[in-house]
């Protein structure tokens, strides 16, 4: 056998100390390209979320009145840059049509069959409001609702209402003053509920089950105390670790953050400058009254009072992502909150370092 | 830059699994609900056999009842690990149910047509409550704006529509509804003419923002001057401006729609 036929390869894979040889330059180029790998990388995901954002809601939130016509508001990312946005409508039977930009400036508006014009005019974000009757049809004792919706969405069903079927696979639900609040993904949904009329039957092969319909059911709005006496259940275990590992992380970042923060103020801040704040504080609570609130506005819903109340002890303003800690809420349920407090005149939103600070008004009982 | 890649890799591969970690978490919460949503339906659907035929429901009905509460039952089964398992079951669950329900709810219906006063009243405190809904835009938008205009009227009328409707005056409470209508849509007029006038200066400012943008597009050295569409943009820039200048924003907006087109044909042509 001849040994000079063995490949050149071969015999390098077998040399004796074991080492790699590789051709520098390759690593050389690859590094050379690093940085516009990266820089694309970044480019690629800034651009991709704003491509999207356009013209598709951002937040959608549908209310159905117990006689099925339907309450639409939406939130839209609107191009800065053109005069005018054409909104698809879900229907055609359309009224009390609002559209605000995001200093809350009514836009001029001109409704066609199922789309509307707006003149946006360098306007960033629309709020959409309106009611259609459209949405959900009855037959016989039951009422649908369909809807191919162009985002996620909220729907919020009247009161005593029942699910008794649905073709899709909620995100999430809620019960928000005795009525369930459902999270639907994009899509086509057709939902099907009756207004319950006789109480529930209690079933005893199904244990610990919630029931919406029940009254004195817990409010979401308030953070869960753990009650020891009811058997803890497996998925929430699940829950529970899936969540604690993210919100471990979570709170040890946001606390080392908190700590460093505290470190630096009580390091800066002069003894002057703290009394100061302690002192338009105390002005702020003494101004505030939130049972005057409550008497001035005695359509507010319990949870919104619990946001009025915190706000109050706050010194009367507070930033929306404390309410959110506070409250356990999501932003968009926050928000909405926030939001439809703001409408009843009772809270003023500003923008305090991109952050949205919420603050209590204080000539309400003037305006009363 | 070796850091600053490793750590842009880092952030991007983190953000890729931090999201499926909290899919994963939605998923689980996800079956709960399912549960929750399933359950409460097959007690509903139990209440309205009850009331509908008591001890004697009909054959169909039954099988396709104990269809539904046999996927019900499968899906707590499968509960917390077989999750595709339970997202089936519910769909089985909750089509049985909605076929239930349109098979028992035709009949009682026909029976029941019109008879209940309870849906006039709902339908009034319906109509009612979106009112109040649009009037509570309508008042923060006048808020938004500062003008100052008097709501008491019509807050006084919703006391009262309320308080009828909890009495159940029907003729009362149409009365005060349709006098709550006429007066809010005086003020949607008036906010509407107010805002009419006042978005001129917002027009005018975003018009004259976005001529001078779309100069500087023109002014390019890679954009055809030789052109109609050059020139065209050009004349109309001019035009747009002595319009805004006359006050004349019905047409200078017009007039800027046109400019828009003219733009894209630009842009499009300089990209060939």
């Amino acid at each position: 056998m001849n040994p000079e036929i063995v490949p050149i390869h071969r015999k390098e894979f077998l040399r004796e100390d074991g080492m790699l040889f590789v051709r520098t330059d390759g690593i050389l180029d690859t590094m050379a390209k690093i940085p516009l790998l990266v820089a694309s990388m970044i480019i690629v995901a800034a651009v991709m979320p704003i491509q999207s954002s356009f013209s598709s809601p951002r937040i959608l939130d549908l209310i159905i009145y117990p006689d099925g016509s339907t309450h639409v508001s939406s939130e839209i990312d609107v191009d800065p840059l053109v005069t005018d946005f054409e909104l698809d409508l879900f229907g055609s039977t359309i009224d009390n049509f609002v559209v605000v930009n995001e200093n809350g400036f009514l836009l001029t508006t001109d409704v066609l069959g199922n789309s509307a014009l707006v003149e946006t005019f360098g306007s960033s974000v629309i709020t959409v409001d309106y009611d259609i009757h459209d949405l959900v049809s009855k037959q016989g004792r039951v009422w649908t609702f369909s809807l191919d919706a162009p985002s996620d969405f909220t729907l919020l069903l009247p009161k005593n209402s029942a699910i008794v079927g649905m073709t899709n696979l909620p995100i999430n639900m809620e019960i928000i003053n005795d009525q369930n609040q459902l999270t639907l993904s994009a899509g086509e949904a057709e939902i099907n509920y009756l207004f319950g009329t006789i109480p529930n039957i209690p079933d005893p092969t199904i244990p610990n089950i919630p029931d919406p319909t029940i009254p004195n059911i817990p409010d979401p709005t308030i953070p869960n105390i753990p009650d020891p006496t009811i058997p803890v259940d497996p998925t929430s275990q699940s829950d529970n670790l899936t969540y604690a590992i993210i919100g471990g992380v979570t709170v040890a970042a946001v606390m080392g953050v908190v700590a460093i923060i505290r470190i630096k103020q009580k390091t800066i801040k002069p003894i002057h400058d703290q009394q100061t704040v302690q002192k338009t504080e105390t002005i702020d609570t003494e101004t505030i009254d939130t049972e005057t609130i409550f008497k001035l506005k005695p359509d507010l819903r319990e949870d919104d009072k619990e946001i009025v109340r915190f706000i109050s002890n706050n010194g009367g303003q507070v930033l929306e992502s404390e309410l959110r800690k506070k409250f356990l809420q999501p932003r968009t349920t926050m928000w909405r909150a926030v939001k439809r407090l703001e409408r009843n005149g009772v809270v003023e939103i500003e923008k305090k370092d991109l952050q949205n600070l919420v603050k209590l008004r204080k000539n309400m009982e003037e305006e009363k | 830059m070796k850091i600053l890649a490793l750590f842009t890799i880092f952030v991007l591969i983190f953000g890729t699994t931090s999201t499926s970690l909290v899919s994963d978490a939605y998923a689980q919460k996800n079956t709960k609900i399912l549960l929750d949503i399933a359950t409460q339906a097959d007690t509903q659907i139990l209440n309205q056999l009850d009331r509908s035929y008591g001890d004697l429901v009909p054959s169909d009905i039954q099988t396709l009842y104990e269809k539904g509460h046999a996927a019900v039952e499968s899906l707590e089964n499968s509960l917390p690990d077989n999750v595709e398992q339970a997202r089936e079951d519910f769909l089985a669950a909750m089509k049985s149910f909605m076929e239930i329900t349109r098979m028992i709810s035709e009949p009682a219906t026909e029976a029941k047509l019109t008879t209940s006063s309870d849906t006039s009243d709902r339908d009034l405190k319906s109509e009612l409550n979106r009112l109040h809904k649009y009037f509570q835009s309508l008042k923060t938008i006048f808020q938004k704006h500062n003008m100052e205009t008097d709501f008491s009227e019509i807050e006084r009328l919703f006391v009262l529509a309320y308080e009828q409707i909890n009495s159940g005056g029907i003729e009362e409470i149409t009365t005060t509804f349709h006098q709550l209508e006429s007066l809010i849509h005086i003020k949607n007029q008036e906010i509407r003419e107010y805002s009419s006038n006042s978005s001129s200066d917002r027009i005018i400012e975003f018009a004259l923002k976005q001529l001078k943008r779309i100069q500087t597009i023109l002014e390019d050295p890679s954009i055809d001057t030789s052109t109609p569409e050059f020139e065209n943009a050009n004349s109309l820039i001019a035009e747009i401006k002595i319009l805004i200048s006359e006050d004349n924003i019905s047409v200078a907006k017009e007039k800027f729609g046109e400019l828009n087109k003219i733009m894209k044909i630009i842009k499009r042509s300089t990209v060939e």
